[in-house]
C-alpha cells in the first residue's frame, strides 16, 4: 500500500481501515446471503448485537458467531433497543465480555416510534462507558451541542443519523449535517441510519463525512449482494470526490472548449451588425 | 427451588452458584450472563450465589444493525 493510501484511511480509535463502509448484519434472509454481502461490501466493521438465544434462529448463536469470525472483520457490538443509560451500560458490559472488544456502538433510544436517540441519556451513558474503558461510537443526531457534549466526555467518533433507523429517507437535515462537519473537522463522523440509496451515501461522503453505516438499505434490497457493491462504489466515489476537491459552482455558463481557433469563427459582432 | 432463566421458570436443586447453574444448563458458547439484571464477569461465576426466584439472563451473539 502506498503512503498516500495509508494516509487516506478511516481511523477509528487508532484502528485503520481502507474501507469506509460499516455494515449491519441484521435482516438477511440467510447466513450465506450475509456472507456474500460481506464479500461484496468489503466493510471495515460489522455491527452485531446480543440477545437471548432463540431456538432455530439462523442469525444468532454459535453458527452466526463462526460466520462472523471467518470474515476476519472488526466487530462492533451495539446496544440496540436500550431505553436508558443504565440498560445501555449493562448491555455494553455484556457485549465486551461476549465479543472481547472495547468498541461499542452506543444506542440510547428516546422515542420508540422514531427511534430517535435520547440526547441526555446518551451523554450520561457515554460518559460512564468512557470511564469504564470503552471506545464509544454514539448513535446521535446532527445537533451540534449534543455532539460537542459527546466529544467532551471522551467520544472520539460520532455517528449522526441521516434519518430515522430503517426509513431509507436519506439525509433529512443536510444543512445541519454539513455544519456539523465544519464544526468538528478533526473528529471521525460516520453517518448512521436512514440511508436508503447509494446516492445518499455518496452525497454525505462528498460533504466530507468519514464513513457510512448501513444495514436495511442493503438487506432489504431486491438483490442485496449487488446493492452492497453499489454502496461500496458510491462511498468510495464520494470520498474520492471530497478529497479531490470539487469545482466551485458558477452563476453563468462558461464554455469548456476553448473558443480561440474555432473554424468558421468570423467576428460575431461584425456578422450581427451586417445582418441587421 | 425455582429460578427464572431467560424469562422461563426452571427447577433447580439447592444450593447453587452461577457456575454450577451454567454447568447444568450448558449454554452454547459464546455467551454472557446477567444475574438479577446485573452483569456478572466470567471470573465471578463461582462466587455468585443463586437464590430462589432469582432472574438469570444468558445472551448470545445475534445479528444487529
Amino acid at each position: 500500500m502506498s503512503e498516500l493510501e495509508t494516509d487516506d484511511q478511516l481511523v477509528i480509535y487508532g484502528r485503520r481501515f481502507s474501507s469506509r463502509l460499516l455494515l449491519g448484519t441484521a435482516r438477511y434472509e440467510s447466513p450465506s446471503l450475509l456472507d456474500d454481502v460481506i464479500r461484496a461490501a468489503d466493510p471495515a466493521m460489522l455491527t452485531v448485537s446480543l440477545r437471548r438465544q432463540v431456538a432455530g434462529s439462523p442469525d444468532s448463536g454459535q453458527s452466526f458467531w463462526n460466520l462472523l469470525r471467518e470474515t476476519e472483520r472488526t466487530i462492533l457490538p451495539n446496544t440496540a433497543g436500550c431505553l436508558s443509560p443504565d440498560e445501555a451500560i449493562k448491555t455494553a458490559c455484556m457485549a465486551r465480555e461476549l465479543f472481547q472488544t472495547n468498541l461499542i456502538k452506543l444506542e440510547v433510544i428516546g422515542d420508540e416510534v422514531s427511534l430517535q436517540p435520547d440526547p441526555f441519556g446518551l451523554v450520561e451513558a457515554a460518559n460512564q462507558l468512557v470511564r469504564l474503558g470503552f471506545q464509544v461510537l454514539p448513535y446521535c443526531t446532527e445537533d451540534w451541542i449534543l455532539c460537542r457534549r459527546l466529544m467532551d466526555v471522551g467520544c472520539q467518533v460520532l455517528m449522526p443519523w441521516a434519518a430515522p433507523i430503517g426509513t431509507g429517507q436519506g439525509p433529512r437535515n443536510a444543512r445541519a449535517l454539513r455544519e456539523l462537519r465544519k464544526r468538528a473537522p478533526n473528529t471521525p463522523l460516520i453517518v448512521d441510519a436512514g440511508i436508503g440509496l447509494p446516492s445518499h451515501a455518496c452525497q454525505v461522503m462528498e460533504w466530507g463525512f468519514d464513513g457510512v453505516l448501513l444495514n436495511t438499505a442493503v438487506s432489504r434490497a431486491d438483490n442485496p449482494v449487488r446493492m452492497a457493491g453499489a454502496f461500496a462504489s458510491a462511498i468510495k466515489a464520494g470520498h474520492d470526490a471530497f478529497v479531490a476537491g470539487p469545482m466551485i459552482v458558477q452563476e453563468t455558463a462558461l464554455p469548456s472548449t476553448p473558443e480561440i481557433g474555432r473554424p468558421f469563427a468570423t467576428d460575431r459582432s461584425t456578422r450581427l451588425a451586417t445582418t441587421n | 427451588m425455582f429460578v427464572i432463566v431467560n424469562g422461563e421458570s426452571r427447577p433447580l436443586p439447592e444450593p447453587q452458584t452461577l457456575a454450577t447453574l451454567l454447568i447444568s444448563l450448558s449454554p452454547q458458547a459464546p455467551f454472557a450472563v446477567a444475574h438479577n439484571e446485573e452483569f456478572v464477569l466470567r471470573r465471578d461465576y463461582g462466587a455468585c450465589l443463586i437464590s430462589p426466584g432469582d432472574r438469570i439472563d444468558i445472551v448470545h451473539p445475534t445479528a444487529g444493525g
